[in-house]
């Protein structure tokens, strides 16, 4: 893959299969997706439990690599890369939000955030994480830890994380999953106020069709494979 | 953004800062890891501080040990005039004379005493200081027929005298004037066997016990000029007097090495009281081990955020090997803390009491040296569970996984283990003071470090394949034993290593004890008769046997000698092995015999006749000449009686020394020495060992019909040897009472680390149906098959162990001590089943409704 990250679409997907397991409990997980994400684009990817949604957001995300085809990421060939290349590459260019927050414990909410920046090697990573934190309405709560704040506090310190290198693509999985309803949707505001303002990609795995219905474009996933696109 | 532009973060100190970061939050789960550095650095650090206080001590105050910057030692004679005149050439020359004698209360009670006769210029250094306070000279000064005499205040409980009592020695009566209450120079004398009498020369010589072939030793010490003092010019002199007077067959030492006996025994206590420090390391080493391993454990969804966030799984190693090393560094610095204060405390404690000079500093060097062995030792246990965390998956955070197996870190967290283990293992044995002893130490080590692995591992194997019982206990039992991250192989390897340790020090005491308290009183002699003058030798055979009919006496001729050059080569210039190095360090005693002598066997070569006439001939002990590189053919050159004689190796002995009977390393043909004023020597054995009762009396009815002969009673000797036998175990077993301590802790934290999962089959098992009784006797007979698998390697991998220091270190003979040894081990089997139900009682008082909420 040539360095055209300028032109080429954000995430571009070909022939990709991934099986997880070994031996009797091997499971074909991915099958043959094929997938080009535009960038700047807003994609939802729904589908019932098992379809394989988390596993394509962590392809996508370069955690998982495929068993075959080709996954490019903002014009990286992501198979080329080495473990360490393409953990500075995720640091800069991928914001991930997880269901179940995933903060650090042992730090505060402005150290969670300025993680990706420190290991990026940005010098002012405690200003930004400040800024990013301030956008998502926690300046009061820069020095609580993660048991120190409600669970939307913490998915909102997750989302500032996510936010923080102003990364090219963001991936959440199921954001609101472990929050209640209002909170929620107060989740989904900022991800999508972060997506609108910044230009970023944005893949959303989640269960709910409204949320999903506010995206660009919806792929449904059926047992591993792609099932349909709308709009197509 | 490509890939192609992003630059490697620049932050040397993230893995710092991160790691400083996690540790915010508490030392929660690294108590065991902290204790177990600090207590094997503390050990070591103890050690060391206090060796090097007393080196100090030694070297500060080497010229008031040696009683002068050079000391040139006779025995049986005195300073020729032309020797007298070299010395006082140079300097000012104190003359004294030791040997041992008996004085005799005026109830005609006995004792054995170390003579030291002195002249007017003594100390050269340092101060006599007598209770009541007084002159030295006027303390032992002639009055009318009585010399006076300063003892020893044991000497005079010994005889219950007092100040002012008269004893007899030899010919002359002494008049006790004073109390010895602090003598300078003692510490080059070495261990006597009897307390000081301090008498002037003009008083020995008018005992009588003078005699051509007495056992004395005259000492002349000399005092350099002021503006000559230098060790580099008292070193000089020796070699002078060494070329000027290569007949004069002196030892001689200078200030810098004022007791090498001393030293020597300070550096191998040390380096065996570092062995046991280091073990304790070690088996806290497994501890570090677990901890870090439980720590990344809990971690693993730290450590898989991180790598989504950028983080690589190099960065993810760094991170939390500077945490495990500042950890670390922390536990070792409190370690060594506590190690350099030990000198410290034992002079302040026991400064007045201790015969040695302490001088208590802080060693920054021996501080660091434990320091870095605590940091290698920690690294060596937490590079392999570290080198796992580097391919913690991300994916972990998206799909809850059943706990991971533990699979091999990669080639190069391999090899940066095995690098740190050579690491240690070099400087443990590079900064030893015997190296084959420290060889022998990282080799046993190392072997059962593998050993108790496979022992796990084939327990495992064991408990996996065993037919499933029907008794739902056992088989839970046996399945707790193999399942994937067991206890077993934890448990296995701490609990293993105590015992060993344990039985090792257990087998060593007992042995020691038996030698000393048991068999070697019945075996030896009960008498040592010295000084027996050559023509009342038959005389003095007539009496003993008169006064104990059923003993057996047996006499020897008895002249001392030092080696002058062995094979051609001079002795200061011999390379010998370190356990023959002994019979170069002084003079020995010498005999001659025209058959081979009781308790030793012909080895080598062929014994000369009866009436052999040739050129001397020398029998050598075998494992001596080994050691010192002699072989058949070889000439030896003796010093007796300030003569050089020249013998040919004849042939090699081999010598049961612990007979503790006359035996000699060196025995010439009789007619080495015709014409050498010679006496002899004597031993008593009654048959089964003798009577306190008779012994007493014999002892007195021979110092009084022979007060030139000196009576060395063997209970007391033994008494005075196994005391400081005694002193040396216990100083081993404390610090093995650390490495059990360690020990103990490793265990108890391997089992609470196994603490939350069986909080979680007790409590899905007790939803099933299974009673808290079934549930304890499951747990208990799983650490119960362990921990007696375990004791059995314990017990015979101590008993060799100890076996292997007896035996071949010590070279004294082994019998397997049992009982104590099944004690100690069945003692640790039960540990291992309290601590291990305890937590599981715990486990089983939890509710089940909270946890599986949870789960």
């Amino acid at each position: 893959m040539t360095n055209n990250s300028q032109a080429g679409p954000a995430i571009a997907l070909a022939g990709v299969n991934l099986s997880l397991g070994h031996g009797a409990a091997r499971v074909h997980i991915l099958k043959d997706i094929d997938l080009h994400i535009g960038r700047g684009e807003a994609i939802g990817l729904v589908g019932p439990s098992g379809s394989g949604k988390s596993t394509l957001l962590m392809v996508m995300a370069g955690l998982e690599r495929a068993d075959s085809g080709t996954v490019a990421v903002a014009g990286e060939n992501l198979s080329t890369l080495d473990e360490d290349v393409l953990a500075r590459f995720r640091g800069r260019n991928i914001g991930i939000v997880f269901q179940s927050f995933h903060l650090i414990p042992t730090m505060t909410a402005l150290e969670n955030v300025a993680v990706p920046l420190e290991l990026a090697g940005i010098a002012d990573a405690h200003d930004r994480a400040r800024d990013e934190l301030a956008a998502v309405g926690l300046s009061d709560r820069l020095d609580h830890y993660p048991v120190e704040l409600s669970g939307g506090e913490q998915q909102r310190v997750a989302v500032a994380r996510a936010l923080a290198p102003d990364p090219a693509i963001i991936v959440a999985d199921e954001p609101t999953g472990n929050l209640d309803e209002d909170t929620g949707k107060q989740i989904i505001e900022l991800l999508f106020a972060g997506h609108a303002r910044r230009k970023t990609t944005l893949v959303l795995v989640t269960h709910d069709p409204a949320l999903a219905a506010r995206c660009a474009r919806v792929v449904r996933l059926r047992s591993g494979r792609i099932d349909g696109v709308t709009p197509p | 953004m490509s890939v192609r532009k992003i630059a490697r973060p620049s932050g040397h100190w993230l893995s710092l800062r991160y790691a400083l970061r996690e540790l915010r939050g508490g030392l929660h789960g690294f108590y065991v890891f902290v204790i177990c550095i600090a207590l094997g650095t503390m050990a070591i650090a103890g050690v060391s501080s206090l060796a090097a206080s007393l080196a100090e001590g030694l070297a500060r105050e080497g010229r008031i040990i040696l009683g002068g910057d050079l000391a040139f030692t006779l025995i049986q004679r005195e300073a020729e005039p032309n020797e007298r005149a070299f010395l006082e050439k140079h300097g000012r020359v104190s003359s004294a004379a030791t040997m041992r004698a008996m004085a005799r209360a005026q109830n005609g009670e006995p004792t054995l005493v170390e003579i030291k006769a002195v002249d007017a210029s003594y100390p050269l250094f340092g101060q006599t200081t007598l209770d009541p306070a007084g002159a030295l000279g006027e303390a032992l000064a002639q009055r009318e027929d009585v010399f006076g005499a300063v003892a020893d205040p044991t000497l005079m409980a010994r005889l219950d005298v007092s100040r002012g009592a008269h004893v007899r020695v030899g010919g002359a009566t002494l008049e006790i004037r004073a109390a010895l209450a602090s003598e300078p120079d003692k510490l080059a004398s070495g261990i006597g066997f009897g307390p000081r009498l301090l008498v002037s020369q003009d008083a020995l010589r008018a005992t009588g016990l003078i005699q051509p072939g007495s056992l004395v030793r005259w000492h002349y010490r000399l005092r350099l000029p002021a503006n000559d003092a230098s060790d580099a010019a008292a070193k000089a002199l020796a070699t002078e007097a060494r070329t000027q007077l290569p007949e004069a067959g002196w030892d001689i030492r200078s200030r810098s090495n004022a007791s090498p006996q001393l030293e020597r025994n300070v550096e191998r206590f040390t380096q065996f009281l570092t062995i046991v420090g280091l073990t304790a390391l070690l088996v806290g080493g497994v501890g570090v081990g677990n901890a870090v391993k439980s720590h990344l454990d809990r971690r693993r969804d730290t450590i898989a955020t991180m790598k989504a966030l950028g983080a690589s799984g190099r960065r993810v190693f760094a991170i939390y090997l500077t945490q495990v090393m500042v950890v670390a560094l922390a536990s070792g610095v409190v370690g060594a803390a506590l190690g350099a204060i030990l000198p410290f405390a034992i002079a302040w404690m026991f400064g007045a009491i201790i015969p040695l000079p302490l001088v208590p500093a802080l060693h920054l060097d021996e501080l660091l040296l434990a320091l870095l062995y605590g940091l290698l030792a920690a690294l060596v246990f937490a590079l392999w569970p570290l080198g796992r965390a580097h391919d913690v998956p991300v994916a972990e955070l998206f799909r809850d996984m059943v706990a991971s197996q533990p699979r091999r870190p990669r080639k190069r967290y391999i090899a940066l283990t095995a690098i740190s283990v050579l690491v240690l293992a070099a400087l443990a044995i590079a900064l030893s003071y015997d190296r084959r002893v420290a060889i022998i130490y990282v080799a046993t080590a190392a072997a059962a470090f593998v050993l108790l692995r496979m022992i796990a591992a084939l327990l495992m194997v064991i408990a996996r394949r065993a037919p499933r019982p029907r008794a739902t206990g056992l088989r839970m039992a046996l399945a707790n034993i193999h399942r994937p991250s067991a206890l077993t192989p934890t448990i296995v390897l701490s609990l293993g290593l105590g015992i060993t340790l344990l039985v090792t020090v257990i087998e060593i005491d007992g042995n020691l004890r038996r030698q000393f308290a048991n068999e070697l009183p019945l075996k030896a002699p009960s008498f040592y008769f010295l000084d027996i003058p050559a023509d009342q030798s038959s005389r003095f055979a007539d009496f003993v046997q008169t006064q104990a009919p059923t003993a057996k006496l047996e006499e020897v001729p008895m002249l001392r000698g030092r080696i002058v050059s062995a094979g051609g080569t001079e002795a200061e210039k011999l390379k010998p092995r370190e356990d023959a190095a002994w019979v170069l360090q002084s003079d020995r005693g010498i005999t001659y015999a025209n058959n081979i002598p009781n308790g030793s066997r012909l080895v080598e070569g062929n014994w000369w006749g009866a009436d052999y006439e040739g050129p001397p001939l020398v029998s050598f002990e075998k494992r001596i000449a080994d050691g010192l590189g002699l072989k058949l053919g070889d000439s030896v050159v003796v010093n007796v009686l300030g003569r050089n004689i020249t013998a040919t190796i004849a042939n090699m002995r081999a010598v049961d020394w612990e007979s503790l009977g006359i035996n000699f390393v060196m025995v010439f043909s009789s007619n080495s020495f015709r014409g050498a004023p010679h006496n002899h020597l004597a031993t008593l054995t009654y048959p089964g060992g003798g009577k306190p009762a008779e012994e007493v009396a014999l002892i007195r009815s021979v110092a009084a019909a022979f007060p030139m002969v000196t009576a060395v009673r063997v209970k007391d000797a033994l008494d005075a040897v196994g005391s400081i036998v005694a002193n040396l175990v216990l100083a081993i077993r404390g610090a093995s009472g650390l490495t059990l301590v360690a020990a103990a802790l490793v265990l108890g934290g391997a089992l609470a680390a196994g603490h939350r999962s069986r909080v979680y089959d007790a409590v899905i098992l007790k939803t099933l149906g299974a009673t808290r009784f079934r549930l304890l006797a499951a747990y208990g007979t799983e650490y119960l098959l362990i921990g007696a698998a375990t004791a059995l390697f314990g017990m015979i991998g101590g008993s060799l162990a100890a076996w292997l220091i007896v035996a071949q270190l010590m070279h004294l003979s082994f019998i397997w001590v049992p009982w104590p040894a099944i004690a100690a081990a069945l003692a640790a089997v039960a540990v291992t089943v309290i601590l291990g139900l305890a937590g599981t009682y715990l486990a089983l008082g939890q509710k089940p409704a909270p946890i599986l909420r949870n789960l």
